[in-house]
């Protein structure tokens, strides 16, 4: 513990005092940040969106003027063949069906729920993203001010009130994960393949150092540096683009934190893999480019072809964005995300397990 | 007093090449031991299996008291060790590294006197892959003194330092022997063995092919009727070079 303490100190300080290593923890991400967010390049506008009334009752009426009264929704109402062949241009992104029995009451026993039907045009992933959700807050907000039970009323409505998702909400979860993922993966790969390559890890090995505490110094370090990464750019999500966070910040950080854990085992099997530091750059990319794309950085996962979506959908940056959106964005809590949690602890033994047999502190 | 290094019928092979082919010699307490020989011959491979690095296929060594190959974390909190072409972590300064090793053997040191024992307390500050070669050298010798070690191994310790720097390290390395450590040092500079070793040990393709005191050494080669061929200069370049440029240490 001590000797990990005292480590972990001299570590930090080093880390702190490479200045280039600084430069890509935190100027980097501020810069996507800044040029996804500022500059709005992945702004989508508005999301268009029909809705079918077949059901021409109060709880549809109530549900259609809960929907206009959405700044982000352009709202318009037509026939389910009509609005097919749109979104089938490109000329809608969301259609919803309210069906004929569409009512807003407590479920009985035995009783099948109305179903809401919801097409999505497949071309502008991110609009029908943000519409499903949309749709989904309100109506979790009609259904709670019908049930009596519901415990938490007033925060539901206030956040559904407060649904004005814009692209940069979206993104800054994206940005935080893609971080994360950078961060953990490219500098321990490179720090210790360079340190091997160097004959520092040999040296070390000359001294009766415990490796575990060595290790976790390696770890917490890391760790230290990307809370206050995450930190830094919450802060500048926050001021600069007044980033509207809806879930709890602890929840953020603590799936944030499991995060950094996964891809420092990651970086450490790959330092462990690596025979030189010029293989580290290319074999990091390999794996973090792929989730760069795919995990749902800058779009939405679903932009993912089709065929290959069972796979993204298993990437550790998608189990990681997907937890760090639904509560910065949905308000979800920990339990919430329960299922992206158990995939990025599967992902963590997984990687401790090949940075366990990976890893090496000689050359070869 | 017992052999602080005793090793036995040692014997180290990498795949088809037989490194290390049953060495046996001792070192004893105080002295400063050299292990000399061309590159290839087998001298690190040695030092490394005595320092708890390497395991060796057979034989025995006992290091400062301990079974090399039975607990190799006790030989390292009993030895320092100075290794061939090693670095130090980036980005920390002189001070913090000594420290740095200091955690390593979990231990608290004064880091400013031992800097000062190797005269670099005045870089005390500053980023140890700034310093020059020989004041890097002599880092290594503080980090390698930390634990008061009893045994420290010098793995070619003035291999590319200008001979300003080399002298200084020997002096400093006599300082270190005087104050009771033993030093057992690989070179493949006979002029280091001779002016530093109390004995050395010729190796040779994996084996050793003689084990005396440098003088013996010599006095035995001329007793074979060695005489060399040219006449014995009275100064050599060096001579001149150190002449030229000042005797004292420049980057101090």
């Amino acid at each position: 513990m001590r000797q990990t303490a005292r480590l972990t100190a001299l570590l930090l300080r080093a880390y702190l005092r490479d200045r280039i290593a600084l430069f890509f923890s935190l100027v980097v991400p501020l810069m996507l940040m800044v040029i996804f967010g500022y500059l709005n390049l992945g702004d989508f506008g508005r999301v268009s969106l029909a809705v079918d009334d077949q059901a021409k009752n109060d709880a549809s009426k109530q549900l259609l003027s809960l929907l206009k009264g959405i700044e982000t929704l352009q709202i318009t109402e037509e026939s389910t063949d009509e609005a097919l062949k749109r979104l089938r241009r490109t000329e809608l992104d969301v259609l919803v069906v309210i069906p004929k029995d569409f009512a807003i009451a407590p479920a009985r026993p035995g009783q099948t729920v109305p179903q809401l039907v919801v097409y999505g045009d497949d071309a502008r992933p991110q609009q029908v993203v943000v519409g499903r959700q949309i749709i989904a807050q309100v109506i979790d907000r009609l259904s709670f001010a019908v049930t009596q039970t519901a415990p938490v009323v007033a925060v539901k409505d206030e956040t559904v009130q407060g649904v004005r998702l814009r692209y940069v909400d979206f993104l800054v979860p994206g940005i935080l994960g893609v971080n994360i993922m950078q961060l953990a993966v490219f500098s321990v790969a490179f720090a210790l393949v360079g340190d091997k390559q160097r004959g520092v890890l040999r040296r070390i090995m000359a001294t009766p150092v415990r490796i575990p505490n060595l290790l976790a110094a390696h770890v917490v370090t890391r760790l230290f540096i990307a809370a206050g990464q995450v930190a830094v750019l919450l802060l500048v999500a926050l001021v600069l683009f007044n980033v509207t966070i809806v879930g709890g910040l602890g929840a953020l950080v603590v799936v944030a934190l499991l995060g950094t854990i996964l891809f420092l085992t990651i970086g450490f099997a790959l330092a462990g893999w690596a025979q030189s530091e010029n293989q580290v750059p290319a074999i990091a990319q390999l794996i973090t480019l792929p989730q760069f794309f795919f995990s749902g950085v800058f779009f939405s996962k679903n932009a993912a072809p089709e065929a290959i979506r069972p796979i993204t959908n298993l990437l550790p940056l998608t189990f990681l964005n997907d937890a760090l959106r639904e509560i910065s964005v949905q308000g979800a809590s920990l339990w919430d995300v329960r299922t992206q949690i158990l995939g990025l602890l599967v992902w963590i033994v997984l990687g401790f397990v090949m940075a366990v047999r990976l890893f090496r502190f000689e050359r070869f | 007093m017992p052999p602080v290094v005793q090793v036995n019928n040692l014997r180290k092979r990498y795949g088809e090449i037989e490194a290390v082919r049953g060495i046996s010699f001792q070192v004893e307490t105080g002295e400063v031991f050299g292990l000399l020989g061309p590159n290839g011959a087998g001298k690190t491979t040695t030092v490394e299996i005595l320092e708890g690095l390497r395991k060796a296929d057979d034989g025995s060594a006992v290091v400062a008291g301990v079974d090399v190959f039975a607990d190799p974390s006790l030989v390292k909190r009993r030895i320092g060790v100075q290794l061939q072409a090693s670095a130090f972590p980036e980005n920390l300064t002189a001070k913090e590294t000594v420290e740095f090793f200091a955690a390593c053997y979990d231990l608290d040191v004064d880091a400013l006197a031992l800097l000062r024992l190797v005269e670099l307390e005045e870089r005390a500050g500053q980023r140890q892959e700034t310093l020059s070669g020989g004041q890097r050298q002599r880092l290594s010798l503080a980090t390698a003194l930390v634990n008061s070690p009893q045994v420290l191994f010098l793995d070619e310790p003035t291999t590319g330092l200008d001979p300003h720097a080399r002298r200084n390290l020997w002096d400093l390395i006599r300082g270190i022997q005087s104050r009771g450590t033993t030093v057992f040092l690989t070179t493949h500079y006979l002029d280091e063995a001779e002016i530093l070793c109390e004995r050395v040990a010729i190796m040779d393709e994996g084996r050793i092919v003689a084990l005396d005191p440098p003088r013996k050494l010599i006095d035995d080669l001329l007793a074979r009727g060695f005489s060399k061929p040219v006449l014995r200069q009275r100064a050599n370049l060096e001579d001149v070079f150190l002449d030229l440029t000042g005797h004292q240490l420049r980057d101090a």
